[in-house]
């Protein structure tokens, strides 16, 4: 019963009907700015000081100590514009703990921030202690821990006999320069711009799956609400008009996703963009075809799941409460897929990249990280491509009976029942 | 001939029998009425005919073929429920039907653009089917059910909701498709209707056929033995009598069933010299009203407890 030409005439009309409407032009220029803005956002909060206006005390026990942290405090540009107040004392524990009771009020208050206190076992143990209303003050933390640490080993070593460079090595922290590992290049060094590619794929999936998803299923409920479906049945058969949605679905959502990752592509294949080392971009166009392929393919699925939700129910808000299933199989490979960023290469993560519907979120997170070998890339479009040809043969049979039912919402018995219908 | 023929057809939702062995036949260039109530079997019977349901068994031919998926080109269908994209535009959503019946191209955009102008539509060809009236939308509908010229047209309860003018503009394309020998199939609950339109009929209740055949033929059968009667006095005495073998007040008029066709002269005569005062005595008019009421009324009793949902 399946005919060709139906199935292109409504895949031109949903091609037509999404492409032109100002949901699919506003969506797909708003997405990159929306994305940006949250990145921009975020990292503005980072970078602005928020805690201008700190005032804290720092007591040392030890006087060397206290002059080796009162300079190396007013090194800093954030001390010298009085951006924090700082003051500084000596004291041993006892004057300290009948200081602290002086200042209690005033820490109660909030106009002192907080109190350093450096005993002399800090010189051994290299623990601070931390007097506040708000103990937990990590952006504080951060940025005096590096002088703090500095003035304690430089009071260690002082009188050791070690050349300044000596002690200012002591005083480093370990670092990691990260290099990949794959077959037939050289070690490269690696920025972040991998981990910020495989968040934007996860997310750029996670995203417009469940977008297109609940457009699809809204598009079937108005066409089984309006008794559309009728008229367009007496035209062609059900698979027609359910293969032509998605498949109509399916390519705008490619074409969209080509659009979102136009600046990735020119990015890797031109000189028109460059990124900073620390953002180097390790993606080939290989890696961008397999990531549409996938998409294609997952989306395919998806939408197959949609519409039937769409076509079991005949009102919006009974549809959005059937929708749960398919969401959590959206959403627990999201998560997976963001886990993956700690560490790729674990067990969870190899298996996910493998298991039906979470394979399609989780193998692209996967491959931008670290190298997957053909062979399991191909494993997974096979996985996906026969979920996809389950799910439709599955969807069909719920579908070609859904959409001719209304009246009282069916339960799940009811609609497993349908699969034996002989509609 | 037969254009279409309805055999045996039987269709089960969850042991509820919306269609029990209907079996009817649609003549060539006939106007053919698909009769009963709401819930009876019509919509069914309708969706197995275009092969939108497949039936549990019996067949539906097509001069004599079974009825393939090929069919569907050759019909247009005019659901009771109508609904279109409220957010296509005119010409767009005709084009798209067109297309979905394998019918495109220029002559299809100018076919399409006589009938916008014969429906007084033709200036609203780029509007957004949302902003049209909703009589306009359904003059748009039944555009679009005959756009791809289709050999069969399938009604169901065409003019509901139409005002007297474009009732009969509607009621003139008809006649207009019939006299170009296309089948035309109503389905309706609407009696009178029925009768003004239709040449042959097929009576459905229960799922099942309770009568079928020429109008004319089945009022003739039925006015026989069928006399209305409008009087004045007391007809009481009629009850018992063995002539008689039912009594209907149908309002205006009564409806007698005689046992014996041959016998009407007697009935009438009885009444007379029973000193009722007879105003109109008919033997040869029955209304489908008046027989659809004799023949479900009585099934209906039997029937109760098997109740059909239109699904």
């Amino acid at each position: 019963m399946f005919s060709l030409d139906k199935t292109i005439t409504v895949i031109k009309r949903e091609l037509k009907d999404k492409l032109l409407s100002k949901t699919f032009v506003l969506m797909t220029l708003l997405l990159p700015i929306f994305m940006f803005g949250i990145l921009g956002f975020q990292t503005f909060l980072l970078t602005r000081d928020t805690d201008e206006g700190t005032k804290i005390e720092v007591v040392a026990e030890n006087q060397d100590l206290l002059e080796n942290i009162r300079s190396s405090f007013l090194e800093r540009t954030f001390i010298k514009n009085n951006y924090y107040q700082v003051a500084y004392s000596q004291k041993n524990r006892a004057e300290f703990d009948e200081f602290l009771d002086e200042k209690r009020p005033e820490l109660l208050s909030g106009n002192l921030t907080g109190i350093i206190y450096l005993p002399n076992s800090s010189l051994e143990n290299k623990e601070a202690e931390y007097y506040s209303k708000n103990p937990n003050n990590q952006a504080l933390f951060d940025k005096v821990r590096g002088m703090v640490n500095n003035a304690l080993v430089n009071t260690y070593f002082k009188d050791r006999n070690l050349s300044p460079e000596e002690v200012k090595f002591a005083g480093l922290r370990a670092g990691f320069n990260t290099y990949r590992i794959s077959e037939g290049k050289e070690a490269e060094e690696e920025g972040y711009g991998n981990l910020i590619a495989s968040f934007l794929f996860t997310f750029l999936l996670y995203f417009s799956l469940i977008f297109l998803g609940t457009m699809m299923m809204r598009a079937v409920v108005e066409e089984k609400t309006s008794k559309i479906v009728e008229v367009l049945l007496s035209s062609c058969s059900s698979k027609d008009l359910m293969t032509g949605k998605i498949l109509g679905t399916g390519i705008t959502g490619v074409l969209q996703m080509f659009i979102w990752l136009l600046p990735v592509i020119l990015v890797i294949t031109t000189s028109i963009f460059t990124l900073p080392q620390d953002f180097n971009l390790k993606i080939s166009m290989g890696m961008i075809g397999y990531f549409l392929i996938n998409y294609f393919l997952g989306l395919l699925t998806f939408l197959g799941l949609f519409a039937t939700v769409g076509a079991i129910f005949d009102n919006e808000q009974d549809a959005q409460s059937g929708l749960w299933p398919i969401m959590m199989l959206i959403m627990i490979p999201f998560f997976i897929a963001i886990t993956a960023q700690n560490n790729p290469d674990s067990a969870l993560i190899q298996v996910a990249s493998f298991v039906p519907f979470s394979s399609i979120i989780v193998m692209p997170a996967r491959l931008t990280l670290v190298d997957v070998p053909f062979w399991q890339l191909l494993g997974a479009v096979v996985i996906n491509l026969a979920t996809f040809v389950g799910i439709f043969i599955l969807a069909g049979k719920i579908y070609r009976v859904g959409i001719l039912r209304t009246g009282k919402k069916p339960s799940w018995a009811e609609v497993v029942k349908w699969f034996k219908y002989q509609y | 001939m037969n254009a279409l023929e309805v055999k045996n057809l039987t269709k089960t939702f969850d042991k509820i029998i919306a269609v029990d062995d209907a079996s009817f036949e649609v003549p060539e260039g006939s106007i053919f009425g698909l009769i009963g109530r709401n819930g009876a079997g019509k919509t069914t019977t309708i969706r197995m005919m275009m092969n939108i349901y497949i039936p549990d068994s019996g067949e539906v031919l097509l001069r004599g073929n079974k009825v393939d998926h090929l069919f569907k080109d050759k019909v247009g269908y005019l659901p009771e429920e109508r609904g279109l994209y409220k957010k296509s535009k005119v010409m767009d959503i005709l084009l798209y039907f067109a297309e979905l019946k394998g019918k495109k191209g220029k002559g299809v955009q100018k076919k399409a653009e006589e009938y916008l102008e014969r429906f007084e539509l033709l200036d609203r060809k780029n509007s957004k089917i949302e902003d049209l009236s909703k009589g306009n939308q359904q003059k748009l509908q039944f555009i679009s059910t005959i756009l791809h010229d289709p050999e069969f047209i399938i009604l169901d309860e065409p003019f509901s909701g139409l005002d007297p003018i474009n009732t009969n503009l509607l009621k003139e394309i008809i006649l207009d498709l019939k006299k170009q020998g296309k089948v035309i199939i109503f389905s309706t609950h609407l009696m009178d209707f029925a009768e003004k339109m239709c040449d042959h009929i097929a009576m459905i209740d229960h799922g099942k056929i309770i009568l079928k055949g020429s109008l004319s033929e089945i009022k003739s059968k039925y006015a026989q033995e069928n006399i209305s009667l409008n009087y004045e006095g007391d007809i009481s005495f009629l009850n018992s009598h063995p002539l008689v073998q039912k009594i209907e007040d149908f309002g205006n008029t009564t409806g007698i069933k005689i046992t014996d066709a041959s016998k009407t002269q007697e009935l009438l005569k009885l009444l007379v010299d029973n000193n009722v005062n007879v105003k109109k005595f008919d033997a040869n008019d029955i209304t489908l009203h008046e027989i659809f009421i004799s023949l479900a009324g009585k099934v209906e009793g039997e029937q109760l407890t098997a109740g059909v949902t239109n699904v």
